[in-house]
Parts: C-alpha cells; structure tokens; sequence
C-alpha cells in the first residue's frame, strides 16, 4: 500500500503504547479486529495518542437505542480518526489558499463532507468517541500539488480500511452507514485522482487494508501530533524575593 | 434521452436520516426499565449506542442467500459489461468518453468473470440486451454510463448488510471500483463526482424495477 511521504519537519513526539493504553482497550481492539497483524502494529512502538477512547468503552451508556457491540465502537472510532484527519486536512488546506480550480472546488466539497462524516460518526458514538487529535500536516496543505498526491493517498487509504473492516462489522446498521461513505471514499479517490491526471480507477478490485496497516501507514505521516508532551523533570523554579 | 434510467438517487439528507433514525429519545432510566422487564435487552459487556436504526429483521445472511444476491449482482455485471462492450465497438467515441469505455469495461468484465468463478454452476446465464441507441451516441453512451454506475453503487451498498462476511469481502472489493468509475464519469460530464458526503443503498426490488423499466435486458 501507498505509504504518504514524510514531512520534512522534526518528528512527531509519539507516545508508546504502553503510555497511551492504560486500560488496554485499544490493544484488545487491535486484536479483535486485526487479529494476526497484532504483533505489527504494536512492534511500531509508538502509537496515534488520539485512538485512546475516552472513558475507556465499557462503562458507556448514552440515550440507547441499539446494541452495538465493543468491537463496533472499536471500529467506529477508527474511522472517526481517519475522518477527522481528512476533515482538518481539507479545512486548512482551503484556508492556507494555495489551491485554485478545480483542486479548490475538491477540497471544498470534499472537506464538507469528511466534516458531515465526522458529525455523524461523534453523534453516533456520543460519549465513546475518541477526541479530535491535533494536526500537523507538514506542508502538504501549503503546495497545490503536494495538496493532490496527499489527498490521492489519504482517499485511496480510507476505501480500503473502510473495506477492511466492513466484514468485521456486527451491527447491521453500522455495517449499513459504513458503506454508504466507504463508496463516497471512492468517488473522492477517483475525483482526486482525474484532477490530478492519475487513473481514477487503477484497477477492477480495489484492496482490503487491516486497521493495523491503515494505523502505520498513518503514523508513518506524523500527521496526528501527540496531545501530551511526555513530561520531563524540569529544574525547580527559583522564587526572588 | 427517453430511454434512460432515471433513477431518483436518494439525496444527502435523507440517506442521513435513514442511517440516524433515531427512536424517541429514551432517557436512561427508562432504558434500564424497559430492560429489566424485558429481561436482558442490555448486552451483557457491549455498549448502547444511539443513533442506528434497527433494520428490518430481514432474511439472515446465509449462503444460499449469498447466491441469489450475487447472481442479482451478476445480472448488473453482465449489463454494464456488455453495454461498455458494444458503446468500444461502435466507433461512436473518441477522447476521454473512449479511454473511459474501454478501461471501465475492462473491470465490468472481470467483475463478470469473478462473479461466475464465485457461483460456479450457481451463476446465472448471460441474458441478451437492446441498448437503445445509447451505445452508438457519445452523449447518450455518457450520460446512461453516469446512471448505470450510480445505479451499481446503490445496489452494492444495498445488498452489503444481507451477505455473509466472505460475500461482503468480495462484494466489498467491486463496489468501491464502481463507485470510482461513476465519479470519473460524472467529471467527464462535468457534473459533481461525488454528489452526497453518504451514498445511497438501494433494495433489490427496486434496482431491478428501475432495470426494467430501461428496457435493456430483453428476456432474463
């Protein structure tokens, strides 16, 4: 799978998942979901600090309607991680101003819907979704065609771990949702693509990816910037007077 | 341009509603109320979560279910691979409208061979088509490729919720396929590639009404 090119600035403070999984949630959904490709996705030693669910999952209880199952939220909050970066990534690369024509157009379009995703996606979630991580997109907002070869990857990314995860969906009506954007991934693939002279469709089969090859290919971006500092001792503040 | 399908793809706010259609907002209490008397409606160490509809319980996912959708599946395939087929061979296109014939029926015919191998002595024949004229006109070949495409990303996404989990998986790597010709195709004609932030799902019986009524397929 296509890995995005890393930024030229300093690198991301990432946490490990030792810091960041406490409560071991996210290694068992890891697990759950990604079964064989475990030992991978945690042998990378650091890990997207945004992905730790807030609250832990169990304790959850919203206004229900339906039973989804842990696995589900599991599932839902990795998508919602993948839509906030596409919807950050697209608002300030509309905002920076360095996108013209139809590129601009895409970025506009495209930006509201990642944002109309990621809407749904919290409201469905409620109190079990994961908080909006911070950004930095190292350049790639900042040069039009930059901007293209990011987006191509960031969409192309999202269809197959949306794909990937589809059959590992036990809700029926999450399973539902998440097709009805899995497809709109594509168009934005394909859109991108055309704007940008590359095959919309490159191929008859699209590919699967795993939750734990998507997490990688992200975390090797440094997009997602960890929210806490590791704290180092700092020296005592000296008091005058 | 009578001939066309014209399909009604759902809008943006409806699919949205449909996919949040949420009951009366029960509070909590009341839940746990309903849930006692019920006896066990919580699912023991899962999470409630509000938002999703509860589907109509339909058919469960089964095999011989997997069969008769993707054989449905195989009737659009066949359809789209022999409209591409015939629109290449016409000589009625040139540019973009040509490249977009050939390497989009190129994937429609391997969609059809991967769908045969897949039902194996299940699959259904191949039924003869008329085209209405809509292969032999570029305008007319583009316009009905936008509503064919459309049409074949409704019908996945449809059908998606009812397959088994391996089913799933191998409609799962079409769909997404006809989702990026139906927005290359849409650019071509300069209209939105991507009209909806949520794509529509469209029931079986309706997919096959609106084929119907396009007149192609002459004698299933």
């Amino acid at each position: 799978m296509t890995i995005l090119r890393k930024g030229t600035a300093e690198m991301a403070e990432g946490l490990t998942v030792e810091e960041v999984d406490r409560d071991g949630a996210l290694c068992e959904a890891a697990d759950r979901v990604g079964g064989d490709t475990r030992a991978g996705f945690l042998r990378k030693g650091t890990l997207l600090g945004a992905l730790t669910a807030t609250g832990g999952v169990s304790g959850v209880l919203a206004a229900p309607a339906h039973a989804v199952t842990r696995d589900d939220v599991a599932i839902l909050n990795f998508a919602l991680t993948l839509e906030y970066l596409e919807a950050a990534f697209y608002s300030e690369a509309v905002e920076v101003g360095a996108l013209t024509g139809d590129t601009l157009v895409f970025a506009r379009v495209v930006g509201a819907h990642e944002r109309a995703h990621v809407d749904f996606l919290r409201k469905a979630l409620g109190r079990a979704a994961v908080r909006r991580p911070r950004f930095n997109f190292r350049g790639t907002t900042e040069d039009e065609e930059l901007f293209r070869a990011t987006a191509i990857t960031l969409e192309d990314t999202g269809v197959e771990a949306y794909k990937g995860q589809a059959p590992n969906i036990d809700t029926k009506a999450v399973l539902k949702a998440a097709l009805s954007i899995h497809s709109v991934e594509a168009r934005h693939a394909a859109w991108i693509r055309h704007i940008a002279g590359m095959p919309p469709a490159p191929a008859a089969f699209d590919p699967a990816a795993t939750m734990a090859q998507v997490l990688a290919a992200v975390a090797q971006t440094n997009f997602i910037v960890a929210r806490r500092r590791v704290t180092r001792r700092r020296r005592a503040p000296r008091f005058t007077g | 341009m009578s001939d066309h399908v014209t399909l009604e793809l759902v809008d943006e706010e409806q699919a949205v509603r449909e996919a949040l259609d949420e009951s009366a907002s029960a509070s909590r209490a009341e839940f746990l109320k309903r849930a006692f008397v019920a006896g066990g409606a919580v699912v023991a160490g899962g999470v409630m979560i509000t938002g999703f509809p509860q589907l109509a319980a339909a058919r469960a996912p089964s095999p011989a279910q997997d069969v008769e959708i993707l054989n449905f599946a195989l009737l659009l395939e066949f359809l789209e691979a022999e409209f591409y087929t015939r629109a290449e061979a016409s000589g009625a296109l040139s540019g973009e409208a040509l490249e977009f014939a050939r390497v989009v029926g190129a994937h429609e015919r391997a969609h059809v061979d991967f769908l045969v191998t897949v039902l194996g002595a299940k699959a259904r024949s191949k039924p003869s088509f008329d085209f209405k004229g809509t292969t032999d006109d570029q305008g007319r070949f583009l316009a009905t490729a936008v509503v064919l495409e459309d049409t074949g990303v409704a019908a996945y996404n449809g059908q998606g919720p009812r397959l088994t989990r391996g089913a799933l998986a191998n409609a799962g790597a079409i769909v997404s396929v006809e989702a990026r010709h139906a927005a290359w195709v849409r650019d071509i004609v300069r209209a939105r590639p991507a009209p909806a932030s949520f794509d529509p799902a469209r029931s079986m019986s309706r997919i096959t009404a609106a084929v119907a009524a396009t007149g192609f397929v002459q004698g299933a």
